[in-house]
Formats: structure tokens, C-alpha cells, sequence
């Protein structure tokens, strides 16, 4: 009796475990192997030649290629911004919780309302912000969005911008946790500040690097709001993401059977991405 | 050497608040906008207002549903974060009390799904929801949302194991059944790890752009962020309007992270698992 009521508890997880995961998982499998549109009930088995499409369509390829530039870009560029800056914040300044808090602040909005400003802030025309400060110095107007790499760079730099501060915080939090004597004992034997930092600060942030670094990563394989509302994916597919593409081909054109090809292979990527790097990180833990 | 370190610290003290105000100018941009007419936007976009101006407020609130998507997004956030912590307290609870095999290979295939990108099953779960009459639908999205009852079970999970097994022993020597020590000695004690996950889900849910976008369409059913996507191309050209509808829907959002500011950066700590 016990028994049966404690298994009862799992009964809603189970069932959101197979409404939302298993069964739409199969579906996509399903459907990337045949023609189907949605619309038709007769689908025809095609064997790989979504995945074939899936690759060979350029927007598909350009789409892959930003989405790969935007995570490892991100990642990079956050983690080497981040870990100074907490390195920093955990010193004793005067302003310092005010500064803690303007770096953490654009975490707190929706992103996709913070791409829409920026939007507006880096517009191509002589009246976007940017671009009439620019102007004040004789320079521009700079077309920000409307150039390939421009478009590409600007999205990076508002991601930075928008990221920094939360990995910041998480960086801080784990370096709050070391315990002060690691420092004196170092100083008291003649430990550099920079010797301090690659000793004894830097192994001990190793889990937090992993962490930061599995959210970046995962969340830059994913990233759909913020190109889409900064850049709408353009100027031509400059900085589509593989998102935007599943999303317009199976909702937008009813093309269920590419666009379930795109998901899977997708998804496949994105479990060895995570693998890759639990792994990686975990070698390089046990290193330092 | 006294002397050196408040130079130091002195010196961490402006490049500091200098680089805060680099980083924060593009707030101060927004607000400081929402207070101008449109030509002042255009010739001095940094300067202060020449006088105080509301007009871009009142205007913003008689063109936009602002109030209605306000409880749009208030009603679907606050049913679906409390969904998914009764769901995932209740997983929890339920996986720490029976550790048989089959619950253990039902806790790993829970990992898995924690790791599927929305994206992999967005199609079938939009011509599920078709088939159901729930797209377009708040309550539709509701049903989206629960998928994150599974972060919410691992962080509970984790926090549960914690809490010493002699109470929910002594509560059932004393008779209390197994709802009633879920309810009365299980959830009271798991507070502080409810309020952490009940936050970052509200955060997510509240900024959440993609699943409105994918299944929201009529006017009525709007939220907060999908109101201000809209309103782009209606604003096209009125910049301070644009920017004063962002200051009204960002207004709530500040509020609560400084009423929980305690509990996101303890979240950050316990919880840096979400992605």
C-alpha cells in the first residue's frame, strides 16, 4: 500500500517524461525519415535523404557555421572577461556592490528585449546611437547589422555584454568559498600576486570553469532569441542560427521531414558537445 | 605599504565604476529616452531631458494592451513555476523514499531528457498541442513549461538528500501517511531550495521569448516580451515610445531581482546547472 502510494509521486514527472520528451523524440526520428508535410496523411519512407538536404542546403551549412562561431566565441570570450572580473570584485573597493550589481544586471531582463534595444542602439541608419556619436567624431555611419562580419561581431558583443556579469557572479561565489589562510600561508612564503592566482586561485575555480562553461556552450548550440531579435538572422543567413532553421522549415514551410532531420542531428550534437566537454574539463580538473 | 594599498584600491575604485558605467549606458539610454520627444532623442541621444516629459508614458498606455499582457504573462508564469515544483517536489520525494533499480534507470533516463534541446521536439509538440486545441493558448503553454519540472527535480533531489531520514521515520511511527509527510514534514523543510528554484524558473518563464513566439498569435493572449517584439515595427520610427514600452515591461522584472536578489545569487551557487 505504501509501496503503491509512494510510486504514485513519480506518476507526473513520468508523464511529462513521456508527453514532452519520448514520444515527440520518436516522432522527430520518425518524420526525418520520410516526406511528411502535416498536412497529407500519406507520408512516404525516404531513408536519408533529409539528412542528405540537411546538409547540402546552404542556408543550412551557413546556419551551422554561425551557430558553431557564436558558442566557441562566446565561451571564450565570457571566460576570459569573467574570471578577472571576479578575481577583481572579490577585492575590497569602495563602489563595490554597486559595480557587482551593474555587471549583473542585463542577466536580469529578457534577452530578447535586450537584443530588440540594441537593435535600435546599433541601427545601420546615421540615427541609431552609436552611430550619431560616431558621428559627433566625423566618423560612420557604421552599418553594424547590415554587414556579414559586423552583423556577426556586433551579436557576439552584445552576448558578451549581456553574459559577462551572471558568470561573473558564479565565478565570485566559488571564490568566496576558498578559505583566506590558502592566501596568507602563499604571501608568507613569498608567493607573487601573479603566483597566487595561477596556484592557487585558478585549480581551485576548475568546477566553476566546468560549469560556466557547460552553460555557455549548450546555451550557444541553442541561442535562437538573441540574433533573432537583434539581426533577424540577417543580412542574408549571416547570423542564422541552427534554431531560427528548424524552426522556419517545420513551421513556417511545413517541411516537417527536413526540419525533424535538422533536430535530431541537432540534438546529437549538442549531447556529444556536452559529453566532450564534461570530459575535457574533468582530465584538465584532475591536471591542475 | 598601508599607504600603497589604498592608492590600489583607490585606483580598482575608478577603473571599476568607470567600466560599471560602460556597462550600464545602455540602460541609462533607454530610461533616459523614455523622457524625451523624439527629436531630442535624434540630436542628443545622451543628454538629459530639457524638461520632464511623460507623453511617450501615456502614449505607450493607450496604444498597448500593456495591463493585459501583464496578467498574461503574471498568470502563466505563476501556474506554470507552481506546477513544476509540486511535480518535481513530489519526483523527489517519491525517488528518495523507494530506491529500487527500476526508479535508479528512471533517475539516469531523466538526465537525458534534462539535456534534449526544446528545439529537437518543438514540431511534434506543436502538432500535439494542434490536436488538443491548445495552441494559441496560455494554458498551452503551461503545458510546455512543466517540461522544466525535471530541473526543478534534480535540484530538489539534491537538496532533499540532505534532510535527516530519522523525521520521515518518526512522522510515520507517529501514523502520518505518505501524502501527509510530503505535505506537512517534506515541503516545510525543503523551503529554502523551493524559493531558489521557484525564482530562476520565474525568471525564465517571465523572459521567455521563444515558446510564446512559436505558439502564441492572437492579440489577447500576448505576453510581456511578445508585446514588445511586436511592437517593433509599430514603432519603427518613434524610438522614445519603443524605448518606454521596454522601461514599463523591464519595471517588474528589476523589482522582483531586488526583492529575491539574496536567492538568485544563491541559486547561482547551489544551481549552476541550467541551461
Amino acid at each position: 500500500m505504501a509501496v503503491a502510494a509512494n510510486q504514485l509521486f513519480l506518476l507526473p514527472i513520468a508523464l511529462v517524461f513521456l508527453l514532452l520528451f519520448v514520444v515527440p523524440l520518436i516522432q522527430s526520428f520518425w518524420y526525418s525519415l520520410t516526406d511528411f508535410n502535416g498536412y497529407s496523411r500519406v507520408m512516404h519512407f525516404v531513408g536519408l535523404r533529409n539528412y542528405v538536404r540537411a546538409f547540402t542546403d546552404s542556408s543550412m551549412v551557413a546556419a551551422l557555421g554561425f551557430t558553431f562561431l557564436y558558442a566557441i566565441a562566446t565561451t571564450i570570450v565570457v571566460t576570459l572577461l569573467a574570471i578577472p572580473l571576479a578575481v577583481v570584485l572579490n577585492e575590497k573597493f569602495f563602489g563595490r556592490n554597486f559595480v557587482r550589481a551593474v555587471f549583473f544586471f542585463p542577466a536580469i531582463p529578457s534577452i530578447a528585449v535586450l537584443g530588440l534595444v540594441w537593435s535600435f542602439i546599433l541601427s545601420p541608419l546615421g540615427s541609431g546611437a552609436v552611430n550619431s556619436l560616431l558621428g559627433l567624431i566625423g566618423v560612420g555611419p557604421v552599418p553594424w547589422l547590415a554587414d556579414t562580419m559586423l552583423a556577426r561581431l556586433s551579436t557576439v558583443i552584445v552576448s558578451v555584454w549581456g553574459q559577462t556579469g551572471w558568470h561573473a557572479i558564479l565565478y565570485l561565489a566559488y571564490l568566496q568559498s576558498i578559505p583566506r589562510d590558502f592566501y596568507e600561508a602563499a604571501t608568507i612564503d613569498g608567493a607573487t600576486p601573479r603566483q597566487r592566482f595561477f596556484a592557487i586561485t585558478l585549480p581551485l575555480l576548475a568546477p566553476a570553469v566546468t560549469v560556466s562553461q557547460m552553460l555557455l556552450l549548450t546555451g550557444g548550440l541553442k541561442v535562437f532569441d538573441l540574433p533573432y531579435t537583434l539581426t533577424k538572422g540577417g543580412p542574408g543567413y549571416a547570423t542564422t542560427t541552427i534554431s531560427q532553421v528548424i524552426i522556419r522549415r517545420g513551421l513556417g514551410e511545413a517541411k516537417f521531414g527536413e526540419a525533424s532531420a535538422l533536430a535530431v542531428v541537432f540534438m546529437l550534437m549538442v549531447l556529444v558537445v556536452i559529453v566532450l566537454q564534461l570530459t575535457i574539463s574533468r582530465r584538465l580538473e584532475r591536471r591542475l | 605599504m598601508e599607504h600603497r594599498r589604498r592608492i590600489l584600491s583607490t585606483l580598482t575604485s575608478i577603473v571599476m565604476l568607470a567600466l560599471a558605467a560602460a556597462v550600464g549606458l545602455p540602460f541609462y539610454y533607454i530610461v533616459v529616452n523614455t523622457l524625451k520627444t523624439q527629436q531630442e532623442t535624434g540630436n542628443a541621444p545622451l543628454a538629459l531631458p530639457s524638461h520632464l516629459f511623460f507623453d511617450n508614458y501615456l502614449a505607450v498606455f493607450q496604444t498597448i494592451p500593456v495591463a493585459q499582457n501583464f496578467l498574461n504573462t503574471l498568470y502563466l508564469t505563476v501556474v506554470s513555476v507552481a506546477l513544476m515544483l509540486i511535480v518535481g517536489s513530489m519526483a523527489a520525494y517519491g525517488m528518495i523514499m523507494r530506491k529500487t533499480w527500476l526508479n535508479r534507470m528512471f533517475g539516469a533516463a531523466l538526465l537525458l531528457a534534462f539535456m534534449v534541446p526544446f528545439q529537437s521536439t518543438l514540431i511534434p509538440l506543436y502538432q500535439m498541442l494542434a490536436r488538443v486545441h491548445l495552441v494559441d493558448s496560455l494554458n498551452g503553454l503551461v503545458v510546455m513549461y512543466s517540461a522544466g519540472s525535471i530541473f526543478c527535480y534534480f535540484l530538489i533531489l539534491g537538496y532533499m538528500k540532505t534532510v535527516p531520514y530519522e523525521i520521515i521515520e518518526a512522522a510515520r511511527i507517529d501514523g502520518a501517511g505518505t501524502f501527509g509527510i510530503y505535505w506537512r514534514i517534506v515541503l516545510p523543510l525543503i523551503q529554502p531550495i523551493l524559493v531558489t528554484v521557484g525564482v530562476f524558473q520565474t525568471m525564465w518563464v517571465w523572459n521567455d521569448f521563444i515558446t510564446p513566439t512559436v505558439f502564441l498569435s492572437s492579440a489577447s493572449n500576448k505576453t510581456l516580451v511578445l508585446q514588445v517584439y511586436s511592437a517593433v515595427g509599430q514603432f519603427a520610427v518613434n524610438w522614445p515610445a519603443f524605448m518606454t514600452l521596454t522601461v514599463i515591461v523591464l519595471f517588474p522584472v528589476v523589482v522582483f531581482f531586488i526583492a529575491m536578489q539574496k536567492h538568485i545569487v544563491n541559486g547561482l551557487v547551489s544551481g549552476g546547472v541550467k541551461g
